[in-house]
């Protein structure tokens, strides 16, 4: 679970969230939309503990996360939190394999053979199999983003956080990919997902932030007013 | 570790480009520094050893032959240069002086028997307090005018091993001789030197028709001098100038000063050659990284959203940095040891037979030395960038990098 109290971030003069208290259940799959520069992506940040709010407070499983010391925090977003961003996020100079078995190797521990098994079960599961060995350079846009997901999934979190995930894909990788997250949702792992895309509500629950607010989404020209929700 | 190990290695060999050019530096620098380094060390053991083993507190010698002398003293070459053997007793006037004797030298002429020239000089058994020191196998027996005592580059230039050395018959200017005792290397000229009575020194000269310079039995080249317990040799030397215009009074200090000089701008040019490109090779790699960690600030951001902690990212950098210093010393060490090697002749050649080789221990503390101011350099290089990436939080540094 997830819960956002007062939550405020400002960039100078700029508000981009404004007091946003925000409840996500246990298993949800929310999505966010809202236009460019709204601070959709800031809001994701917020959540998974990769910047500080302003004010206000975030809770993961009732842990007010940004009172955690950094080493603290560091270890929850290794353990409890997955994130896949809009960008290519693998690592050119690992292969595959070692970019998924990445956030392992930041727990603390060295990956053993069942975490081989793991990620490559993993690849499995995203449709990457027989190209563990292979760099990030040689695999396409939608393979590479395969990838991030396994790796997202690698320490089995609770949570996944994904930016815009489909943004630079074709539609039928993209219609894959979102596939993957309802997969990865019904094993019971929440998924909150920043998305341009209005079309894919069918997937989770939409959301649309709106002058500095979470409210829920409605339709194209009718968000609802109210500043919280459920998932 | 093993894990940020291999992330360091993955990366170096992935982006060769930019790793090699930041080893290079490392490389040129510990390159140039390490036969700076050895040359200096060369230097100072080479002064001290020559200060402990000249024996005499002051040597004087004739006024207007000055470097000729000098070199005959520090480096062995074969030269000439005399003056009155009565200045001796003048020499022994002074106040502070214990006890003098003199030495005569000859220059061989015919080096048949040698593969390097040799000085002969001719010296007094009964009176010399120089060389009975450094004598290494002491028969007991005074030495005969047939006998001589020979130095030990002489002995390996001839004979090889000092074993070997004893009893073997050489022939000097026509006149045969038997080896009676051999030197300890004594690091100064001695050690191209063939000893052997006055007595014979002069008779070689009066001999020898084609010798270049008439000695006279009453003239010799150098005065020995030892001073009281307590008493100040420089002084002493001062005051054997004033009195004996005639000579110029060397102590052991002046001398090697003279020494000094001729290896010091060598070791200077090449120090200030290895700082230069120390400091160049710190700002490269300084630059280097920040320009690196600039470029690699998205992926060093995910690595935080993966759940890598602040300490972790500035660990990897600065180990990063670690390697790549650590690479770059080894092959700069590798390169200048060799170097340093080949070059042993041409040095020798530029600074003189008596130049001491630093021996293992402190060409093993030297090595250590480069290879630790080299991962200084490079974590001081890497530092900087390390602090200021781990400070940023995760999503200002992949925002940064997009």
């Amino acid at each position: 679970m997830i819960r956002l109290e007062n939550i405020g971030k400002r960039y100078k003069d700029l508000t981009v969230l404004d007091r946003i208290d925000w409840r996500i259940e246990d298993a949800a799959f929310v999505l966010v939309t809202g236009r460019s520069g709204g601070g959709k992506t800031t809001l994701l940040s917020i959540m998974g503990g990769l910047t500080r709010p302003d004010e206000g407070k975030v809770f993961i499983d009732d842990v007010d996360i940004w009172r955690l010391s950094e080493p603290d925090l560091a270890a929850l977003r290794n353990r409890k939190l997955g994130f896949v961003f809009q960008f290519p996020s693998l690592i050119p100079t690992l292969r595959v394999l070692d970019n998924v078995l990445l956030p392992i190797a930041f727990s603390g521990r060295t990956p053993d053979r069942e975490d081989r098994e793991s990620a490559l079960s993993l690849l499995g599961m995203v449709g990457i199999t027989g190209k563990e060995d292979a760099y990030p350079s040689q695999l396409s846009g939608g393979q590479q983003r395969r990838v991030a997901i396994a790796r997202a999934m690698i320490n089995r979190p609770s949570v996944i956080l994904a930016d815009e995930p489909t943004g630079d894909l074709d539609e039928t990788t993209e219609a894959e990919i979102m596939g993957l997250f309802q997969r990865i949702n019904r094993q019971g792992v929440l998924v909150v997902m920043v998305t341009h895309a209005l079309d894919y509500s069918s997937f989770g629950t939409p959301y649309l932030l709106k002058n500095q607010q979470v409210l829920p989404y409605e339709g194209e020209s009718s968000p609802k007013g109210a500043k919280s929700g459920a998932s | 570790m093993r894990q940020l190990l291999y992330l360091v290695r993955q990366n170096l060999r992935r982006r060769p480009f930019r790793a090699w050019l930041m080893i290079g530096g490392i490389v040129l620098a510990c390159a140039t520094l390490f036969p700076a380094a050895i040359l200096s060390k060369g230097i100072q053991d080479t002064l001290q050893t020559s200060r402990e083993r000249m024996g005499a507190d002051i040597v004087a010698v004739p006024a207007q032959s000055r470097e000729e002398a000098l070199a005959a003293l520090i480096s062995g070459e074969p030269t000439t240069f005399y003056m009155p053997s009565s200045l001796e007793a003048q020499v022994r006037q002074i106040p502070g002086v214990k006890r003098t004797c003199a030495q005569v030298y000859l220059r061989s002429l015919d080096a048949a028997c040698c593969v390097v020239q040799v000085t002969l000089i001719g010296y007094d058994p009964e009176r010399d307090f120089t060389i009975a020191p450094w004598v290494l196998q002491k028969t007991g027996e005074r030495q005969r005018n047939n006998q001589i005592i020979v130095g030990a580059k002489v002995i390996s230039a001839v004979v090889g091993t000092p074993a070997k050395a004893i009893g073997q018959r050489l022939i000097f200017m026509g006149k045969p001789f038997t080896v009676a005792s051999i030197l300890e290397p004594t690091g100064l000229g001695a050690d191209y030197t063939v000893f052997l009575t006055m007595e014979t020194a002069y008779r070689l000269v009066r001999e020898s028709p084609l010798y270049p310079v008439p000695i006279r039995q009453d003239q010799v080249s150098t005065i020995l001098v030892q001073v009281e317990e307590g008493t100040d040799p420089a002084a002493v030397a001062e005051d054997i100038e004033r009195n004996v215009p005639e000579v110029k009074a060397l102590t052991s200090g002046r001398l090697t000063r003279f020494f000094s000089l001729r290896l010091q701008g060598l070791a200077d040019a090449l120090l200030l050659a290895g700082g230069i490109f120390g400091f160049l090779a710190a700002g490269l790699v300084g630059s280097l990284f920040a320009l690196s960690v600039r470029q690699r600030m998205r992926e060093l951001g995910l690595f935080r959203a993966m759940g890598a902690g602040r300490g972790v990212v500035f660990r990897l950098i600065i180990l990063e940095a670690a390697c790549i210093a650590g690479i770059g010393g080894a092959i700069g060490v590798l390169i200048g040891a060799c170097a340093t090697y080949f070059s042993k002749d041409l040095i020798t050649g530029m600074i003189g037979n008596v130049y001491v080789w630093p021996g293992n221990r402190d060409f093993l503390a030297i090595v250590l030395l480069i290879m630790a101011a080299s991962l200084i350099t490079g974590i001081l290089g890497g530092l900087y960038p390390a602090l200021r990436i781990s400070r940023l939080e995760p999503y200002e540094a992949i925002r940064r990098g997009e």
